[in-house]
This record gives C-alpha cells, sequence and structure tokens, in this order.
C-alpha cells in the first residue's frame, strides 16, 4: 500500500501528467443537467399551480401585500388585553406552532397556522370568529407577516378586518399579562 | 484523503445539504401563499415576478435536495444549490446593509426564523461552501489507473 501511494505521488510529475485531476466546472453536460432540473421545477411548480386550493396568479397580479388599516388592525398587548375584559367574546388567534399553544397562550386562544389553514379554518370556527366581537391574531414575536397574511384572508371572506398583536405572544407575555397553558 | 473516505465524505454532505434543501421546501409548497409576502417584503423583485418566484422557487429547491441525496445529476444539483444559495445570501445582506428587518423565509414561512440578516447570510455560508466543493470536486467516477499504461 505505502508502495501503491507513492507510486500515486510519482505519477502527475512523470509523463502521465494528462491523467492529472482537472476540474470541470461548467461542461456542457452539466449545463444541460442543470437545465433538466430548471424544467421540471417550472412543469412542478406550474402543475401544483392548477390546484385551486394552492393558486396563485402567474404574474403576482392577484396578491397584494396586507395593508394596515385596509386588512388589518395593529393592536398592542395592553389594548389587546382590554379589549378582552371589554368584550369577552374577543376571539385570540395564535399562529404559534400548536406545542407552543399548548404550553403558553393567551387564555381561550385558537390556535390556526396559516399554512394549514385549509384543514384548520373549519367551517365552525370561521362562523365564530365571524361572530366575535373582535378577532385579535397573534404569532410569536415581531416579525407579524404571516399574521397580516391570515388577517387579509380572513377580511377577505367577508370579516371586519382583525387586530394583529404588535410583537405577539412575546409582548403578551413580557407585558406581565395573563397567560393558560402547561405551564402558565 | 484516502479515496474511500473523501468518497463517504462527498457522500454524507450531499445527503445533509440535500436533506436542509428538502426541509427548506417542504413547508412553502404545502401553502405558497405566505412565502410570497416574505418574498415580497424583501422589497427585490419586481412586483410581478414575486408569484412566479413563489410557484417555482420551493419545487427548485425540492428537486435540488432529491437531487443531491439520492444521487441523480448530483453535480448539476449541486451547481444549482451553489447558486441559490449565493442568490439567498446576496439577498439577506442587501437587506441587512439596507436595514429592513424582514422575515427570512429561509426554512419555513413562518414568522418565527431568526430575523438578524447578518446572521442569516453567515449561516449561509458553511452551506454555500458544502454546496460549491459538491459542485467542483466530485470524486472521479472512474478511479484512474495508479500505474502508468503502456501508451504513456
Amino acid at each position: 500500500m505505502p508502495e501503491r501511494r507513492a507510486r500515486a505521488a510519482r505519477a502527475p510529475a512523470g509523463p502521465t501528467t494528462h491523467r492529472m485531476v482537472t476540474f470541470p466546472t461548467v461542461s456542457r453536460s452539466l449545463l444541460r443537467d442543470a437545465l433538466l432540473y430548471l424544467i421540471a421545477a417550472l412543469v412542478l411548480g406550474a402543475g401544483a399551480n392548477l390546484v385551486p386550493a394552492r393558486h396563485l396568479a402567474w404574474w403576482g397580479q392577484g396578491l397584494q401585500p396586507p395593508t394596515v388599516g385596509v386588512d388589518f388592525q395593529w393592536i398592542d398587548a395592553f389594548a389587546a388585553d382590554a379589549l378582552r375584559s371589554a368584550l369577552p367574546d374577543t376571539v385570540f388567534v395564535d399562529t404559534r406552532t400548536p406545542e407552543q399553544h399548548a404550553k403558553r397562550r393567551v387564555p381561550g386562544a385558537v390556535q390556526l397556522a396559516y399554512t394549514d389553514l385549509a384543514h384548520e379554518l373549519t367551517p365552525a370556527l370561521e362562523s365564530r370568529l365571524r361572530d366575535a366581537s373582535a378577532v385579535v391574531i397573534y404569532g410569536a414575536s415581531q416579525e407579524t407577516d404571516v399574521e397580516q397574511l391570515l388577517a387579509q384572508e380572513l377580511h377577505g371572506r367577508g370579516l371586519a378586518p382583525p387586530h394583529v398583536l404588535v410583537s405577539g405572544f412575546d409582548a403578551w407575555e413580557l407585558s406581565g399579562l395573563e397567560t393558560a397553558g402547561e405551564t402558565p | 484523503m484516502s479515496r474511500p473516505l473523501y468518497r463517504w465524505a462527498y457522500l454524507a454532505t450531499a445527503v445533509v445539504l440535500g436533506g436542509i434543501f428538502v426541509y427548506a421546501a417542504s413547508s412553502k409548497l404545502v401553502d405558497p401563499r405566505p412565502f410570497v409576502t416574505i418574498i415580497w417584503n424583501y422589497r427585490l423583485l419586481p412586483p410581478g415576478a414575486v408569484n412566479g418566484v413563489a410557484i417555482f422557487l420551493p419545487w427548485l429547491e425540492l428537486l435540488v435536495g432529491f437531487g443531491l441525496i439520492v444521487g441523480v445529476r448530483r453535480r448539476a444539483a449541486a451547481l444549482w444549490a451553489t447558486a441559490l444559495l449565493v442568490g439567498f445570501t446576496a439577498a439577506l445582506l442587501v437587506n441587512a446593509v439596507r436595514g429592513l428587518d424582514v422575515a427570512c423565509g429561509c426554512f419555513s414561512t413562518s414568522s418565527e426564523d431568526t430575523n438578524n440578516a447578518w446572521l442569516l447570510a453567515l449561516r449561509d455560508l458553511p452551506m454555500l461552501a458544502a454546496a460549491a466543493w459538491l459542485w467542483l470536486f466530485p470524486p472521479r467516477a472512474v478511479e484512474a489507473p495508479l500505474e502508468p499504461t503502456s501508451r504513456d
């Protein structure tokens, strides 16, 4: 074995230099393969986009980003808590994971992941949200993209523009407001 | 590094990187709509192109991930992985420089992804290095004979 290695080490220096490894960075066949990947992704993406439940407009004209004042209203933790006291049938919607929801949550909050809306937004839940005095959507922290989008979706289904909790459950907890769950 | 060891390291890296890509694609595939907002918030693309990216990009990620794991035209998959990671990192860096606080959308369409763009870009670098390695230094398909052949 050491002998083989020694020979291998010698080999490139000898007359066999043409066998040295050259790194084919972007060959024609590699580009062809890469193109195949792109075509496959285009075909699959186009196919999946024909499914009505997840259809998006092809050129982005069908979707506008959620707009404050139109699709949702901002609300801070104390105002949301006041709303909860003043209007007992205020519904809190928790977009965090089921585990986080089980652990700690705003008392009475319902869990609703935007990504699984088709399953989780049952007709019963939708009518409950529709009949609620106010709907407050909260996520985990200061990023509220998903909450805004959920608000837009609910508003699009005919609900009054829901509230989105500024800074999410973090703000609720840090404000020392009441929580429920396994570790209240 | 001995040749079998190199092969194993290459394969392991490909499987891990492929797994990361498949994982990253999965939640965006279930429902691409939250991903639209996240792409929108990056404020890099013209509005018309945002939906197109949300429609096709997760599928490309998924295919590249599977390609890396299974080994179907693995170098092409690694080339795509490199290109995608360069794109993602550049997008993060642009927003880090601009000081925009965007949801990453890296591994999920959830709002819980870490949001320090500098750190996110830094997190991309090992993956980028791995992808570039897989692309540029594949183990040789056929082992070259170690002995000089009669033609030499």
